[in-house]
């Protein structure tokens, strides 16, 4: 919405040239400017520029709902609103599974079993609904390289043997889970800036990213200057893609934290990263 | 009449044409006349039509403002603030605690601004202050609408539907205790449906939608004239990353809080924007302060800073004009906000649950 281009805001085509002088061509350019900048460069009145202010304004401003009309929204499908873990009492706890539309943060240390909960999950939601999946593909960005293929396998046949019965729907499932490994920050977020298309082509309904922490704590050593605010630069990026994609298209996005010490009097043990992402958490 | 050419909100370059043909005052050109003036600056006489219009408007709005009407500068006593004050409700929060140290609750006509820590409660607060809002004045509350501008996305629809359920069964209790007849006339418009249907949710995803809002909401407030709470949640969200002119980030962010402080008070209504909190590495310690810098310090009126002690949620109240700087505990628990139970009182089995969403910060469960 910021970078759309002033002629489609209904502006006259001569003011859209007059801007387009001073580098001003999208909305964002536009509101950027104080009022009387803005009536330096289009030329105009105070009251005329209010008005073009709102013009531009409507044409990039959210939509109204009231809570009413969401929540009537909701409850047309409910069952599309979780993801169940099939571990009961974490079903319970959690109002019904992992959320769909929101990102969830699982944390802990290591060897506790994330990376495992994580390869769950994947088979899970390839499951038709029926059986309480999301009937569709998932997206792995895998940092570590701990993702296992077989164990994959194994888990599935073991947990659903009736379903999984035989090779050719195993190797259905696998063809549905896509693996990315990478292993810098930067390739992180340019993978996440990629996935929008990705998960509409490929009929994804669920991204999971295993760990953020790992590739974050590699490259930014926050005890150097500078470093704290490119890595939360970082952070509030990918989450802000992360959160778009999962409330555009409705799907669960999970990511695994790790676990620090922090050197304080209380008790000692905290998740790594105060990310602005988190909407649920879960401690294992 | 005698106002000078250079302060009317006139096009810049037809200014920079009056002052060089010699025009001063606002008189002069309303002397001249629109065929006058086109042929003296060389402008068609549509266009000095309108800009003798618009002088007309300027000075007509000047001679019209020691009326009172309502104009750039109002002039008020001490005394008629002072009545104004008391006869304005407070929107509570349902924890006495936290209202007593804020004068009585969340005020009208203010700024308030939260800050904390992520899971501390900030949205859960907002949630229910857009709940309280709509309390009917017969119980206490300001009988108003709620908009909910909404940058992170952590708003869920569920929650508020707790948080509702929970506020309608508590004025049922009130009002089968007193049973007085405008108690029952007020329940029956305040119910779930009524209730979700008056929050007004928008959601912005980045910094140009968020100033785009802004820039609608006093149109927004005029046609929806019952609305007294303007929520942002997340006003630091969308300015923390992408951003390498930090001063422009300043000015936007100033200019902003003065449309906020004008928003709240044309329309009274009260501001609230949750805020996150950074942390500033200091010679040998760091520690937790609200973010978007210090000048942003200055844009809110009253400042309440959450955060945890071990396990037990705090509120302290930072920055208040009228309010001395407290702390106090609260609680949220399944049906939102709440006072921290005396283990004494019967119903501290629900009130000291912690809501089962919260990052629990005891010892871990086993699997």
């Amino acid at each position: 919405m910021a970078t759309k281009k002033l002629r489609r805001a209904q502006l006259s085509q001569e003011m859209c040239e007059r801007l387009s002088r001073y580098q001003i061509t999208t909305c964002q350019d536009f509101l950027c400017l104080s009022l009387l900048e803005l009536m330096k460069v289009t030329g105009q009145s105070y009251y005329e520029v209010q008005k073009l202010l709102c013009k531009v304004s409507r044409a990039c401003a959210p939509k109204m709902q009231t809570a009413y009309e969401m929540k009537l929204r909701k409850s047309v499908n409910p069952s599309s609103a979780f993801l169940s873990t099939t571990l009961h009492s974490l079903d319970r706890v959690l109002h019904g599974g992992v959320p769909c539309g929101s990102l969830t943060e699982i944390t802990s240390p290591p060897g506790c079993g994330k990376t495992q909960f994580c390869i769950m999950l994947s088979v899970l939601a390839t499951l038709p609904v029926s059986m309480g999946g999301l009937d569709g593909a998932v997206i792995y960005i895998d940092t570590e390289s701990a993702f296992s293929a077989e164990r994959l396998i194994e888990i599935a046949a073991n947990s659903f043997p009736t379903y999984f019965d035989s090779d050719e729907k195993l190797l259905c499932m696998t063809r549905s889970i896509h693996l990315y490994r990478e292993l810098t920050c930067c390739s992180v977020l340019k993978r996440i800036m990629s996935l929008e298309e990705e998960i509409i082509l490929k009929k994804v309904k669920l991204i999971i990213i295993d760990s953020v922490a790992s590739v974050v704590r590699k490259e930014f050593d926050t005890k150097l200057q500078g470093n704290l605010a490119e890595r939360s630069n970082f952070l509030t990026r990918g989450a802000s893609v992360l959160k778009y994609l999962a409330e555009e298209f409705s799907i669960p996005v999970i990511l695994t934290n790790q676990i620090t010490t922090s050197l304080s009097s209380g008790p000692g043990i905290r998740a790594d990263l105060v990310s602005p992402a988190d909407d649920l958490s879960l401690s294992e | 009449m005698q106002r000078e050419v250079g302060t009317l909100p006139l096009a810049p370059a037809l200014r920079a044409r009056l002052a060089a043909a010699g025009f001063q005052t606002a008189q002069e050109l309303l002397d001249t006349g629109p065929c006058g003036l086109s042929k003296e600056i060389g402008i068609s006489r549509e266009e000095a039509l309108e800009a003798l219009q618009v002088v007309r408007q300027e000075c007509h709005g000047d001679a019209a403002r020691p009326a009172g009407g309502s104009g750039a500068t109002r002039k008020y006593t001490a005394l008629e603030l002072l009545e104004e004050e008391q006869s304005q409700g407070f929107i509570i929060t349902f924890c006495s605690a936290l209202d007593n140290i804020l004068g009585g609750g969340v005020q009208l006509t203010k700024i308030t601004e939260i800050c904390g820590a992520p899971g501390v409660g900030k949205t859960q607060l907002c949630m229910q202050l857009a709940v309280d809002v709509q309390i009917p004045e017969c119980f206490g509350g300001v009988a108003g609408e709620a908009v909910f501008i909404d940058t992170e996305g952590s708003f869920m629809v569920d929650r508020v539907v707790d948080i509702a359920a929970a506020c309608v069964q508590h004025c049922h209790l009130i009002a089968e205790a007193q049973q007085e007849e405008d108690h029952q006339k007020a329940l029956e418009t305040f119910s779930l449906e009524n209730i979700l249907s008056h929050i007004y949710y928008f959601r912005c995803r980045d910094y140009t939608e968020l100033l785009a809002q802004v820039y609608l909401l006093p149109e927004f407030l005029s046609e929806h004239s019952k609305v007294r709470l303007v929520v942002i949640d997340g006003i630091a969200f969308p300015f923390r990353h992408d951003f390498e002119d930090l001063s422009l980030r300043t000015r936007l962010l100033n200019g902003l809080a003065q449309q906020l402080i004008i928003i709240a008070n044309d329309h009274r209504a009260a501001v609230v924007l949750t805020n996150q909190m950074t942390t500033r590495i200091g010679q040998s310690q760091s520690t937790l302060v609200p973010a978007l810098g210090e000048s942003w310090g200055h844009a809110a009126t009253v400042r309440l800073i959450l955060h945890w002690d071990n396990s037990q949620r705090l509120a302290t109240l930072y920055k208040s004009p009228s309010q001395k700087e407290s702390t106090i505990a609260y609680h949220i628990t399944s049906r939102g906000f709440r006072d921290v139970q005396p283990p004494a009182v019967t119903h501290s089995t629900e009130g000291t649950e912690l809501n089962p969403r919260k990052r629990p910060r005891a010892e871990e469960e086993k699997q």
